[in-house]
């Protein structure tokens, strides 16, 4: 069964254009629990509450405010937050190579992978092979959801990963976080020295496991055998949007619709 | 009980009660049932052939009780053909395959005036070769309100460079079929699609259109049911019978004739009544045909 895509489009830099897919690269360990009503094991759902009115407030009577200072707020309608948001992008522009060592780790936040779509596996192939022989990666602008990217594009296991990057400024200073300098003692430098020596291994991340998700797995798979799970009376499926991509191209449709009818 | 003896490419059928009337408000006795899909048989076989059928048996007429018969009957013929398929649960069940007219004469025989069938073949049941839109109308709507939502659809489906067919589904509603006959696609991304379809059709005219499947929600309106593309769902067969008061006929469309017919005004137009439904194939033949053989992809997935 074919991956599940987040975008589709083309990766492209001077006269190459590769079609993409771009699919999760990671699944978060993380057990979740739904939240449900003790009485009827309904999944229980958030609604907004005004404190003030002590009532739920609907949907259309919910509006965006930016806090200035303390309680005062700047309000944003959707159309002004929409006039500063990117036009949705079907390509991934590659603006330059850069060493894939300069990078500091510190940038990286989420990574992803490039699937080829029909008739893009040959290009894509050439450019991991050539990426991953120079050891370069791609830097470019990209847009998912609203927001700009920047985003790096790396060669790794005979596939394209595509990894999501702080911006600058997102990356909070380190000065205040080293102390002041001291002189050291240089044979209390050489003994921190040899017991990290002595400790010095390669790094092999199927060493580690996240030791509560492992019981809390193994507590579920027990109790699932020792006792029948409790049902959630039936609930209608929520209509739910889609992805992003589709809900754009279908907007779009819609309104050539409604002008021709 | 009474019974009848007949041979067919060889093989030997014995028919019962041939003369009982399972339609009795309109009067249809089970050999015209038999002789209305004898006569449709050219024509509803191919969309019924390997998949994995859903009898509605109705032993005592449409007025009385009936069942879902999925488990193909242990008593059938040798040479009745049938397909093992896993169910939810994990174990494989035996449904009947009505491939040739012989099968599809048993399964009438056992008054299966009904044919539900899933929307992917036997041999590929997790690869639909369809997307479906059952349009549902909840009370005061009608057919005609169905037609308006179906071709709004089918400009919607066009824009997005698909091509779509309609039937009557014989009760209150319509069916609007996407044929899709690739590999490639799955029930997951029939249901994503069907469903985001289902969203903005309700969005664009929220008077019209639900996407909900709760009974308040659907009142005066039309209710999208994007849920059909499942693996483990069924649609009534193009051409099967239903169990109503008249025998009607679940029954292709033309789009043209669609808007004439929504224009005119009068719901009962849209019904597809069974001698209707003998005469028009024999004059236009199956407009289900595409169904058979288009390649079309979902884009945007």
């Amino acid at each position: 069964m074919a991956v599940q895509g987040i975008w589709s489009g083309t990766i492209s830099f001077s006269l190459v254009a590769i079609p993409v897919r771009l699919v999760k690269a990671i699944e978060p360990g993380r057990v979740s629990f739904h939240l449900l009503h003790s009485k009827d094991y309904s999944r229980l759902s958030q609604r907004m509450f005004c404190p003030e009115e002590k009532t739920m407030v609907s949907q259309d009577e919910i509006i965006r405010g930016y806090e200035i200072v303390p309680n005062k707020f700047i309000l944003m309608t959707d159309e002004e937050l929409e006039s500063v948001s990117p036009e949705r992008s079907r390509t991934i522009e590659i603006v330059e190579f850069i060493d894939v060592k300069e990078v500091d780790p510190i940038y990286y936040d989420h990574p992803y992978y490039l699937v080829p779509s029909k008739g893009g596996e040959k290009a894509y192939q050439l450019l991991v092979e050539v990426m991953r022989r120079t050891n370069k990666a791609g830097l470019a602008k990209f847009v998912l959801a609203e927001r700009e990217y920047l985003v790096a594009i790396k060669s790794r296991d005979g596939a394209l990963e595509m990894t999501t990057l702080h911006y600058s400024d997102e990356i909070l200073p380190d000065e205040d976080i080293s102390p002041k300098k001291e002189t050291i003692a240089a044979e209390e430098e050489s003994r921190i020295t040899k017991s990290i020596e002595q400790m010095i291994e390669d790094f092999n991340a199927a060493k580690y496991a996240d030791g509560r998700r492992k019981k809390l797995m193994d507590l579920l798979e027990t109790k699932a055998k020792d006792q029948a799970p409790v049902e959630a009376p039936a609930v209608e499926e929520e209509e739910g949007e889609g992805p992003a991509d589709l809900v754009a191209a279908l907007e779009e449709s819609m309104r050539k619709v409604k002008e021709s009818r | 009980m009474n019974r009848t003896f007949v041979e067919m490419a060889g093989r030997r059928l014995f028919l019962t009660n041939l003369g009982k009337d399972l339609y009795p408000s309109y009067g249809f006795t089970k050999s015209r049932i038999l002789e209305y899909y004898r006569g449709i048989a050219s024509f509803i076989l191919p969309h019924l052939k390997d998949r994995a059928v859903t009898l509605k048996r109705y032993p005592d007429g449409v007025e009385k009780d009936f069942f879902f018969e999925k488990r193909c009957p242990g008593h059938r013929p040798e040479w009745v053909r049938t397909a093992e398929i896993l169910q939810d649960g994990g174990d494989p069940m035996t449904y009947c395959l009505i491939n040739d007219l012989e099968t599809l004469i048993w399964v009438e025989n056992l008054a299966s005036l009904e044919l539900h069938v899933p929307l992917a073949r036997a041999g590929s049941h997790q690869t639909p070769d369809s997307m479906v839109f059952d349009l549902d109308p909840g009370d005061p709507a009608n057919i005609l309100d169905c037609a308006r939502v179906a071709l709004i659809l089918r400009d919607l489906l066009s824009r997005m460079g698909l091509v779509s067919y309609v039937k009557t589904s014989g009760r209150k509603g319509l069916h609007v079929y996407v044929p899709l006959n690739n590999k490639e696609t799955t029930f997951e991304d029939t249901k994503t699609f069907s469903r985001a379809v289902a969203g903005i059709m309700q969005k664009h005219y929220p008077d019209l259109v639900t996407a909900k499947m709760a009974k308040q929600e659907r009142k005066a309106k039309i209710f999208i049911n994007w849920s059909q593309n499942d693996a483990s769902k069924t649609m009534i067969c193009v051409y099967s019978l239903r169990a109503r008061e008249k025998p009607l006929v679940s029954f292709p469309l033309e789009w043209r004739e669609l808007e004439n017919l929504k224009g005119q005004g009068d719901p009962a137009r849209l019904q597809v009544v069974h001698s209707e439904a003998v005469s028009r194939t024999e004059r236009m033949g199956d407009l289900f045909q595409e169904m058979l053989v288009k390649e079309q992809k979902l884009p945007h997935l």
